[in-house]
């Protein structure tokens, strides 16, 4: 299978100590990859660095064969993302946003644009302004961009933020669809511990900026009741348990 | 080149959607108007021509060249950075399969067409005001030369804005920009005031440099000086911005 994401010793560190240290780490052609971690584990630094939007201090990162820091169009050629809260421009409607994007790619017409908005429930917002937007409309709308070229890989950082039950189910089987129909490899940070074991084939966890194991689901699931319970174990036996975990656990 | 094309379709896109390019537009037509009104109440109550036809153009552009414009212009270069840096619009850009140089390229480019649109529409207007109040004394080279006066200004406003580009990419909010490179506006003016046998080396003092263009005989050696000590800032700024952008997190 295609190697889709080559993670080598990417070292990020900030002035108070947090970051990411020495990530090394191979993502497969149709795996959708559950990233999990604490806050400030270093998920969003290390998507950021994939991305292009942050520099490592050492190491790379190569998409599709291509380094991020050397050959950067073309290894983000087959890539969407959401980083954070997906901002849109407030001053254009929802169809110009992603109008703006589609240029980028030869291959993307209205259509395209009319099917994404279709796909996530937007289409009857396609003429309004996103300032008037709700948290879970941007990111339906962010979700809408990071697909509309249909990438091979989807870097999506906490893609359920702010949505509701209904679009939660939504975007979960719109990523298993892909995945399975188009073989689109996913790399996913997320809190939804609940929603990454239905979706996510295989785990990482990152702690302290450090990868702690990867593993496929279904082996985690052998061994754990639940995904969260692998995790608080994970977290456990590296130091510390953050306390909304412990509660639950 | 083709993801360069969209990216300036796109800044096009945003500069023409947003709000200020129509208050610029606007305040020309309002400050033209006035200009004119000024000058018809002159020639009227003291029975003094005031500016006529071409003169008028150049009247304009006298005004517009120390306020309107490098305001704008200003404005635009602030939106086109600090405002995406702030929204976080940026990332979005960034995450595409494009350069980031060939984003900041298409960003200074969209930029530079403004500041060309507003002077032409000024250019424009001011003629059309020109011709309908004192149509009877405008000739043709007199229109060429209002052409080649604005056409000109572009140089010193251009580079005034690759200057705002760089502040932009140096300080993080979009306000302390604006203060600072307002500051720096009028300090620079005041300081070519006090210290005229230096003013060539300031950046203000290029405003006006159109007059050179219109003298009698044309003074091709302080033209070139002018425009190379302009290219001068114009690289560094350029440079510098695109080193700080290119070298930015998000």
């Amino acid at each position: 299978m295609e190697k889709v994401i080559e993670m080598q010793n990417l070292t990020k560190l900030f002035k108070n100590g947090r970051g990411i240290s020495d990530l090394t780490l191979d993502i497969y052609q149709g795996e959708i990859f559950g990233f999990l971690g604490p806050n400030g584990a270093g998920k969003t630094t290390a998507m950021k660095i994939m991305t292009g939007l942050m520099r490592p201090d050492r190491g790379d990162v190569k998409l599709f064969g291509y380094s991020i820091q050397e050959e950067y169009e073309k290894a983000m050629a087959n890539v969407g993302c959401i980083i954070e809260i997906p901002e849109a421009y407030p001053y254009l409607t929802a169809y110009e946003n992603l109008k703006q994007l589609a240029r980028f790619y030869s291959e993307v017409d209205n259509k395209r644009i009319d099917e994404v908005l279709e796909l996530t429930g937007m289409l009857r917002y396609k003429n309004e302004k996103p300032k008037r937007f709700s948290l879970g409309m941007k990111q339906r709308l962010g979700i809408a961009a990071a697909i509309l070229s249909r990438p091979k890989l989807l870097i999506l950082d906490e893609p359920l933020n702010g949505l509701d039950v209904e679009g939660m189910i939504q975007i979960r089987k719109l990523i298993l669809n892909l995945a399975e129909q188009e073989q689109t490899t996913f790399f996913i940070s997320s809190h939804l511990i609940h929603d990454v074991e239905l979706t996510c084939n295989k785990i990482g966890v990152i702690y302290n900026g450090m990868l702690l194991n990867v593993q496929t689901t279904e082996d985690i699931l052998k061994n754990y009741a639940t995904l969260e319970n692998y995790f608080v174990s994970e977290v456990e036996r590296n130091g510390r348990v953050p306390s909304s975990i412990n509660q639950r656990a | 080149m083709a993801v360069f094309q969209a990216a300036l379709i796109n800044e096009l896109e945003k500069l023409r959607k947003k709000k200020k390019a129509v208050v610029a537009i606007v305040l020309s037509l309002l400050m033209t108007v006035i200009g004119q009104l000024l000058v018809l109440g002159v020639r009227m109550g003291f029975g003094i021509r005031g500016a006529g036809s071409t003169d008028f153009s150049m009247l304009v552009l006298s005004f517009a060249v120390n306020t309107l414009l490098p305001l704008f212009a200003v404005l635009v270069a602030i939106d086109s950075f600090s405002g995406e840096f702030n929204q976080n619009t940026m990332r979005t850009t960034l995450t595409r399969p494009i350069s980031r140089f060939k984003i900041y390229a298409a960003k200074v480019t969209a930029i530079g067409i403004f500041i060309l649109v507003n002077l032409a529409f000024l250019s424009i207007l001011s003629l059309v005001f020109g011709l309908v109040f004192s149509g009877d004394t405008m000739s043709f080279k007199g229109v060429l030369q209002v052409i080649l006066a604005y056409g000109v200004s572009f140089f010193p406003i251009f580079i005034l804005a690759l200057g705002v580009v760089l502040l932009a990419n140096v300080l993080k909010s979009g306000t302390s920009v604006f203060f600072v490179a307002i500051l720096s506006f009028i300090i620079f003016k005041g300081l070519g005031v006090l210290f005229s046998q230096y003013s060539g080396i300031l950046l203000t003092s290029y405003f006006d440099w159109y007059n050179l263009w219109l003298a009698s005989s044309m003074p091709w050696v302080k033209i070139l000086r002018e425009f190379l000590l302009m290219l001068g800032y114009g690289l560094i700024f350029f440079t510098g911005a695109y080193y700080l952008f290119d070298k930015k997190e998000f």
